[in-house]
């Protein structure tokens, strides 16, 4: 009996162990994620007193709402049109930073310098470099005899100096990754591939690319769904503008919610629908990349 | 050798603590004769005229004795934290907001009504205010709030660019333009390169609202119709204005990109007539910019100056502590009876008449010409929705401007979705 009494007491000691963990993990994420589920079901709005159960109204509200599907399709094209130089800039930096180039130490703490920054800093730096009137490149574009355009006032452009922030603040960050990833390739293999004949871009393709697999997963997953959410840039930069051309999903969420009303009840539906597109593709990468992950 | 006496012995200190503890409730009876409250207020005024809001603090403090724990947020920030704070009895004791945000948070419950009695009692009275100002503070009848000054539309013109586009006089003054025709005489003649006309707006114009509201009042359309229930932005009067917001971008290529920073670009030499709130001028006077303050154009059928007054109000509690609210009518009155120096220090202009003839004032050429607008001010309609119909009115006039949307079109579609915005 004792030692039968004995197991069952250290089974639960992970559990123990795992409590305060899961207690806070429960009551900061679980239990709002579900209130949230809640309200999407109802007419909550802030100073409303009583909020009723609407069924699915604030879901089949957003079939018609258009704004939201402008900035549905924003979101998509942002995260579809950002994740190659996402993927390739620092990509290409980590590769050369690794071959040990001069000022190696630098270089790394150069690049990574702008992630440290807020993103409302970065904002207000591009807006101001791209300020269409007094920003330098402005000045230095008409000096140098281009045309000059409104980058954020143009709907044709604004979405891609959005992009361009956006990959100079975070190539830092996902090159430290990629750096990490490829001083773990072991030396031997790119040797041994050099004795066969094999050339730079050949080892880069067939010794480099397969073995950095697992942080392309985590590099391609991290940036889509943080691409989903992105919200900070757009706000400082274009705050959706010119016109809707770069409103997206967030920014409508976030004037549903404390701008317009603060319905609770709408934004909370706009969160889940986004939480789908969300979870559909980061199972969609997973099921790609993981049978070719080499871990 | 005698054993030493100690200093505090059990019997003493038992003694000293009654007698303290009998004491206790008349020192605190005292204490609390004298005590004076600490007020918690919050405002947006985030740009140079919180400096002189916190001197003018100091100074209430100092002659009162009633402390005041400001928080100065982001005007939209301020609002969406009222909305939070305020059901959750976390609001603070006063508030300064814009007149626009009365009628919602008012039906919605988030400010207290204040009896005219009780206004009256603390010295507040309708015929000491300019009406527009007084009736600002108005929602169904009932009083919310206490005007305090008259944010306004004024024409700042830059000297050394007229000068440089021969728009001044052998004086060295510059041409003022008062109708339509003559700003964009004027305009076109200045734009050249990267020096532009005029614009309204003080960052992102193409999407200013309020300068698209000045301009619909001056053509006598506004965002309702008079019933306050659908919208008045399909009526031709609208339209027409839509139309000439386009205009000055795409036909007369006079105004700078819609994402431009007009205060940067005045400020820079860049712009030459520029339509903009009455809070950019003593940062303009700091900035060392020569300019000239004119009365805003008539470029439609009336003259007509967008305002926004600010607004005392007392977020709602669930136990009202009568020494803060005391104390917050106290700040309030000592504003108002100081609000020349406001004035005087921050440019805004009183909603009260009486300091409207000191000379201080009336000496300043800018504070002489706000004051002259006074006959000519309108400010947004008394609706729940008139906020969220400004937010979704900002990137339809952009598209307009863009010259993305006929104006036509766009007003039409804009219409539609402020007559959709649910209750």
């Amino acid at each position: 009996m004792k030692p039968r009494r004995g197991r069952r007491q250290g089974a639960f000691t992970p559990y123990l162990f795992l409590a305060p963990g899961l207690v806070l993990f429960a009551a900061f994420r679980v239990y709002p994620l579900l209130e949230g589920l809640w309200l999407s079901f109802t007419n909550a709005r802030l100073g409303r007193a009583q909020q009723t159960f609407v069924g699915a109204a604030n879901y089949a509200r957003l079939l018609d709402d258009t704004r939201f599907h402008v900035s549905l399709l924003n979101t998509a094209y942002y995260t579809l049109a950002s994740t190659v130089p996402i993927l390739a800039v620092p990509l290409g930096l980590a590769v050369a930073l690794n071959r040990g180039v001069a000022l190696r130490t630098f270089l790394r703490g150069a690049f990574f310098f702008p992630f440290t920054l807020s993103v409302v800093t970065v904002g207000l730096t591009w807006l101001w470099l791209l300020d269409p009137v007094i920003g330098p490149s402005t000045y230095y574009l008409r000096a140098a005899g281009i045309p000059v355009r409104s980058w954020l006032a143009d709907p044709s452009t604004a979405m891609w100096a959005i992009i361009l922030t956006t990959v100079w603040w975070v190539t830092g960050y996902y090159l430290v990754i990629y750096l990490a990833g490829l001083q773990d390739i072991p030396r031997e293999l790119y040797e041994a591939a050099a004795i066969d004949g094999a050339g730079g871009w050949r080892s880069f393709r067939s010794i480099t690319m397969p073995l950095l697999r697992p942080v392309f997963l985590f590099v391609l997953v991290t940036h889509v769904i943080g691409s989903f959410q992105i919200f900070g840039q757009v706000f400082v930069l274009t705050n959706g503008g010119p016109g809707d051309a770069t409103r997206t999903v967030v920014q409508h969420l976030y004037e549903t919610a404390f701008q317009n009303f603060f319905h609770f009840g709408a934004a909370s539906a706009m969160a889940w629908v986004l939480f789908l597109v969300i979870l559909a593709f980061s199972l969609l990468q997973f099921r790609l990349l993981r049978g070719h992950t080499q871990y | 050798m005698s054993k030493p006496t100690p200093s505090l012995t059990r019997r003493r200190f038992l003694e000293g603590a009654t007698l303290g503890a009998a004491a206790l409730p008349f020192r605190a009876r005292s204490a609390s004769a004298q005590a004076k409250p600490t007020i918690t207020y919050w405002n947006g005024l985030t740009g140079a005229d919180g400096k002189i809001m916190d001197e003018l603090i100091d100074q209430f403090s100092r002659e009162t004795g009633v402390r005041m724990e400001q928080q100065r947020i982001v005007w939209a920030d301020l609002y969406a934290k009222l909305q939070v704070a305020v059901p959750a009895d976390e609001g603070p004791d006063l508030a300064l907001i814009h007149t626009v945000e009365i009628p919602h948070f008012a039906s919605d419950g988030i400010f207290e009504p204040v009896a005219d009695a009780t206004a009256s009692a603390k010295g507040f009275k309708g015929e000491d205010y300019l009406p527009s100002t007084w009736q600002g503070g108005m929602y169904q009848g009932k009083r919310y709030a206490i005007p305090l000054d008259v944010p306004q539309h004024l024409l700042y013109v830059n000297v050394k660019v007229m000068k440089e586009a021969g728009l001044a006089g052998p004086d060295g003054k510059p041409r003022i333009p008062g109708t339509r025709d003559e700003v964009l005489a004027m305009a076109k003649q200045i734009t050249k390169g990267d020096t532009f006309g005029f614009a309204i707006g003080t960052t992102n114009p193409g999407r200013y609202t309020w300068g698209f509201h000045n301009l619909l009042w001056q053509n006598g359309a506004n965002v309702y119709a008079a019933d306050l229930k659908k919208s008045g932005l399909a009526e031709p009067a609208a339209i027409e204005v839509a139309e000439f917001w386009s205009s000055i971008q795409n036909q007369h290529k006079i105004a700078p990109p819609a994402n431009a920073n007009c205060r940067d670009a005045f400020i820079a030499g860049k712009l030459g007539l520029w339509i903009a709130g009455s809070w950019n001028f003593t940062g303009l006077r700091d900035a060392k910019v020569e300019f000239v303050a004119a009365p805003v154009p008539r470029m439609f059928k009336q003259a007509v100056v967008w305002t926004m007054p600010h607004q005392f109000t007392f977020p709602k509690k669930k136990a009202v502590d009568g020494a803060k609210r005391d104390g917050a009518w106290a700040h309030i009155r000592w504003m108002s009876d100081h609000v020349a120096e406001w004035t005087l220090k921050a440019g805004q202009v009183s909603a009260l008449r009486k300091p409207h003839s000191d000379s201080r004032i009336t000496g300043d050429p800018v504070l002489r010409t706000l004051l002259g607008q006074a006959g000519q001010w309108q400010s947004g309609q008394a609706t729940p929705k008139w906020v969220a119909a400004e937010n979704i009115t900002r990137p339809v006039i952009e598209n307009v401007y863009i010259g993305q949307k006929p104006a036509a079109a766009a007003m039409g579609e804009l219409a539609r979705q402020i007559n959709a915005l649910p209750d």
